[in-house]
């Protein structure tokens, strides 16, 4: 009886050991990946819970949008901040970019339908990235584009010029279109990258605009 | 028979925390390599395959073949591409290198249309392709940083514009 108890004792010491040492590794690892996630801060793909598509996860969901100003196509200085009270569409995109020009259509006919709300969407362009600062034709001729591009699909909307200097603070966006939903606070309540439907994008204002 | 009964719970015992232990462990992997945790690897949209090193005849034009490969899901704008906004597909050789470029002859898209927008079509290149270009190379050994410039998108998205280097060892005899 008393070898028995032994016995006993030992295994749930040993299996005592082998618990604390499963629960210290995934602890472990939990933290590290935890770092990892914060020091990347940058948007990403992830599978959809039921599989199949890609869900975009953006590291500013439920975070303040970050401020910028940049100019728009006549010079004048537009700031993020200017439309706090406003429900706002961020969207990044660029002349070049095939599904951007698909959206546009949709974005002037759903922002038309709720500016009355007190929605606005700011279209922020993104041509230059392998740019050189020194290379003024390259800069003059994305301008023009960019001018030209937003004349013939009638852009209602602001269109601010050098995306590329706020992308980081955006998540550092690798492709393009990608939008960010932002609520009357200034909060980002949805993030999106690449072509989605018109109907996912009127989806994401009403929630901006909390209707 | 008792005591039997014992040894059999404990080593069922030691035996399940072994497996215990062994599903944390592959837990914490599973963590650590979850996507949603880690940076996302991203590759060049377009590799350069060859030649590393091609011979000329010193001061005369002579052609060379560069062969690049696009990645699979990706396409990138032809040299001619469909629609003025879109940037086409460019090679170039910078000054000073001891090669010159003559001209580079590119070949033709393939004509595509995309799910999103069955109507446009587009001039791409996907996979495999290759580009023949005539250069004149002084007499030496010569380490070209040629350029590739291109911007590639999948069905629903786009990547920035990007220049890779065609890095060739230009041996002009």
């Amino acid at each position: 009886m008393r070898r028995n108890t032994l016995v006993l004792g030992a295994t749930l010491l040993i299996l005592a050991i082998f618990a604390w040492a499963g629960w210290a590794n995934w602890e472990y690892r939990q933290q590290e990946a935890e770092k990892l996630l914060a020091g990347a801060a940058q948007g990403e793909l992830v599978p959809a819970p039921g599989g199949g598509t890609l869900n975009y996860v953006s590291p500013l969901g439920g975070k303040p949008a970050p401020n910028f100003t940049l100019d728009d196509l006549s010079g004048k200085k537009v700031s993020l901040a200017s439309y706090r009270g406003k429900a706002v569409m961020i969207n990044f995109w660029a002349t070049w970019c095939g599904p951007c020009k698909i959206e546009t259509p949709w974005l002037v006919e759903l922002r038309n339908k709720y500016a009355g709300q007190g929605f606005e969407v700011l279209g922020v362009d993104t041509e230059g990235d392998d740019l050189v600062a020194s290379d003024k034709a390259g800069w003059a001729k994305a301008g023009a584009n960019a001018g030209k591009f937003v004349a013939e699909m009638k852009v209602p909307y602001p269109v601010l010029l050098d995306g590329d200097s706020i992308s980081r603070d955006y998540g550092g966006l690798d492709d393009l279109p990608a939008s960010f939903f932002v609520d009357r606070s200034g909060k980002v309540i949805a993030a999106t990258v690449g072509l989605t439907s018109e109907s996912d994008i009127e989806d994401n204002i009403r929630k901006a605009l909390a209707e | 028979m008792g005591r039997m009964n014992w040894k059999g719970t404990c080593a069922g015992i030691v035996l399940a925390g072994l497996g215990a232990f062994g599903a944390a462990e592959a837990y914490g992997q599973l963590i650590s390599n979850s996507p949603r945790n880690g940076s996302v690897v991203k590759t060049d949209a377009v590799q350069y395959l060859f030649p590393e090193q091609v011979s000329v005849p010193a001061g005369k034009p002579a052609p060379v073949t560069l062969h690049f490969r696009v990645a699979q899901g990706l396409h990138i704008n032809s040299h001619t591409p469909s629609d003025e906004f879109l940037i086409p597909t460019t090679f170039s050789i910078p000054d000073g290198m001891g090669v010159r470029l003559i001209d580079a002859s590119f070949p033709p898209g393939v004509i595509i249309s995309l799910a999103f927008d069955p109507k446009t079509k587009l001039s791409v290149y996907t996979g495999e392709f290759a580009i023949h270009a005539r250069i004149v190379a002084t007499r030496g050994n010569h380490l070209v940083e040629g350029k590739l410039r291109y911007q590639a998108c999948d069905q629903n998205q786009c990547l920035p514009p990007r220049t890779i280097d065609v890095p060739i060892n230009v041996i002009g005899k």
